[in-house]
């Protein structure tokens, strides 16, 4: 079992979708983005070109991040799932410089929505106390995974972008995706083994 | 820095084609810096003042390395749970750590065990420290694959010949101050020797990085043009290079005060100090999206 994620550049609209549905299932603090769309305007009028990029933690089966913990706190989980462990992490953020892609957050403060205002009862009720000072990362909603569910991102793509699945399996959707389509891994010369795959725009 | 506009901040440096590097040398990230400085600065003059037969100075080593690790523990964001970095099969973090340790209890006994097969067996845990040490700082930013201007085997080297020259620098400042040794030009050539060694280095360094890749290539231009470039020139170049090799040069065609010996140590700790900085605050992350407009 090797959990990973296929993102078609095709259908992505850069609506947000991924992003916002990320930050309600897990209630991330400001400045805390486990999904999140890059946007790029290229080219010179006329021939101009709108590029979306989601990212998420790509999950790479060498992680020098796990690599880069000196506590072990940054771990792999069963199905090559990269998580922290909060409780054992010292905040180093070690974890933060080795990730090529960007997918690490470190939390200095539980840090409110509305400045001034005091946490909303969404805040309250999400923030778990043991998020301050430690490193935050996607962890492809394992808890719902777990339940037989998507991942909220792919749950809630409103073009259908986004294919969660076993990339062990030659049969699952998104092995099918990869061998169909050419699927690509974003920077694999840097030798991390990204279990997220995008599948070219054109 | 208010949170919202750090906030702010932090939204545009994501969406940013070079994202730069604020962990490490920003805020708290300062005291990490401060650590590395005086942890290669402990560790180097240990080294020296061993050979010598200082004993001031190994005083000194072991209080420039205990204060090393304080600054350590309060850059993380839980410092109480220090104990549990010991994670050394893959992390120089962890590495680092052990020798620290290590040295600090090598070094202790030493100052406290009279002279004998156990104080010599402590020396020899403390150099076995030391030299963890000197390795360590380079390797952690080595292994920092998100920030190819650091992602080098050369940056180690680097690091390790500034933990020498800082211990020598250290000793430049205490031994005419003390009045420990009488005869310190032989002290001058060496230093001169590091400090021309190190901008040799510095100089290969940046040359090569400029040509690895486009985030290395702007980290380059950060330091010598960019949001770094104030420190790099004034403290890198300026104290840790110019002055310790113009002095050098001065003590080689007739000896110098020990004064002046002592500002050219205090010249170039500020240069090893600035040479981190400066290297740390020019680190650019691998950009994920070609430039455009945003």
């Amino acid at each position: 079992m090797r959990y990973g994620m296929v993102i078609d550049l095709k259908r992505c609209i850069g609506c947000y979708g991924c992003q916002l549905s990320c930050k309600a299932e897990h209630g991330t603090p400001p400045g805390v983005f486990f999904a999140r769309v890059v946007k790029r305007e290229l080219g010179t009028y006329p021939n101009t070109q709108l590029v979306f990029l989601p990212l998420l933690c790509f999950h790479c089966t060498d992680a020098p991040c796990v690599d880069a913990c000196p506590t072990g706190a940054s771990h792999y989980r069963e199905g090559g799932v990269v998580d922290v462990h909060k409780d054992m992490c010292v905040g180093c953020r070690a974890c933060i410089q080795a990730c090529p892609y960007g997918a690490r957050y470190y939390n200095e403060a539980e840090g409110e929505y509305y400045p001034g205002q005091g946490l909303t009862p969404f805040e309250h009720a999400k923030y778990s106390g043991e998020d301050v000072g430690v490193v935050m990362k996607c962890n492809f909603c394992i808890g719902r995974v777990e339940q037989g569910l998507d991942p909220a991102c792919v749950a809630n793509c409103a073009t259908r972008a986004r294919t969660f699945g076993d990339l062990d399996d030659p049969q699952s959707e998104v092995s099918h995706l990869i061998r169909l389509r050419g699927g690509e891994q974003l920077q694999p010369e840097l030798g991390t083994r990204p279990n997220v795959y995008y599948l070219p725009p054109a | 820095m208010q949170s919202a506009a750090r906030h702010d901040r932090l939204l545009a440096d994501l969406g940013a084609t070079f994202r730069p590097q604020r962990h490490w040398v920003e805020g708290r990230g300062v005291l990490l810096i401060l650590g590395h400085f005086l942890s290669g600065v402990g560790a180097g003059t240990w080294l020296f003042s061993l050979w010598l037969g200082y004993r001031p100075g190994l005083v000194l080593a072991v209080g420039a390395m205990a204060a090393a690790g304080l600054a350590h523990l309060f850059f993380l964001g839980h410092p109480e749970r220090f104990w549990r970095m010991l994670r050394v099969r893959t992390s120089w973090i962890a590495r680092g750590f052990v020798g620290m340790n290590l040295f600090m209890a090598g070094a202790v006994l030493t100052l406290l065990l009279p002279v004998g097969a156990l104080r010599s067996l402590a020396a020899a845990l403390a150099v076995a420290g030391a030299a963890i040490v000197i390795v360590y700082k380079g390797n952690v930013y080595a292994a920092s694959k998100g920030v190819p201007f650091w992602n080098s085997p050369l940056l180690p080297v680097l690091y390790a010949t500034y933990a020498i020259r800082g211990g020598l620098a250290l000793l430049l400042v205490a031994l005419p101050l003390s009045g420990g040794l009488a005869d310190t030009r032989w002290m001058e050539l060496i230093e001169l020797w590091v400090a021309v060694s190190a901008a040799v280095m510095l100089g290969f360094y940046l040359g090569v990085m400029r040509d690895t890749s486009p985030a290395a290539r702007r980290s380059v231009a950060e330091l010598t043009g960019g949001r770094a470039a104030l420190g790099f020139y004034l403290g890198t170049v300026g104290a840790g290079l110019v002055v310790p090799i113009l002095v050098g040069m001065a003590g080689v065609m007739g000896a110098l005060p020990g004064l002046a010996l002592a500002v050219t140590g205090a010249f170039s700790l500020a240069g090893d100090f600035f040479a981190k900085y400066a290297i740390a605050k020019a680190g650019i992350y691998v950009p994920l999206m070609p430039a455009g407009r945003i």
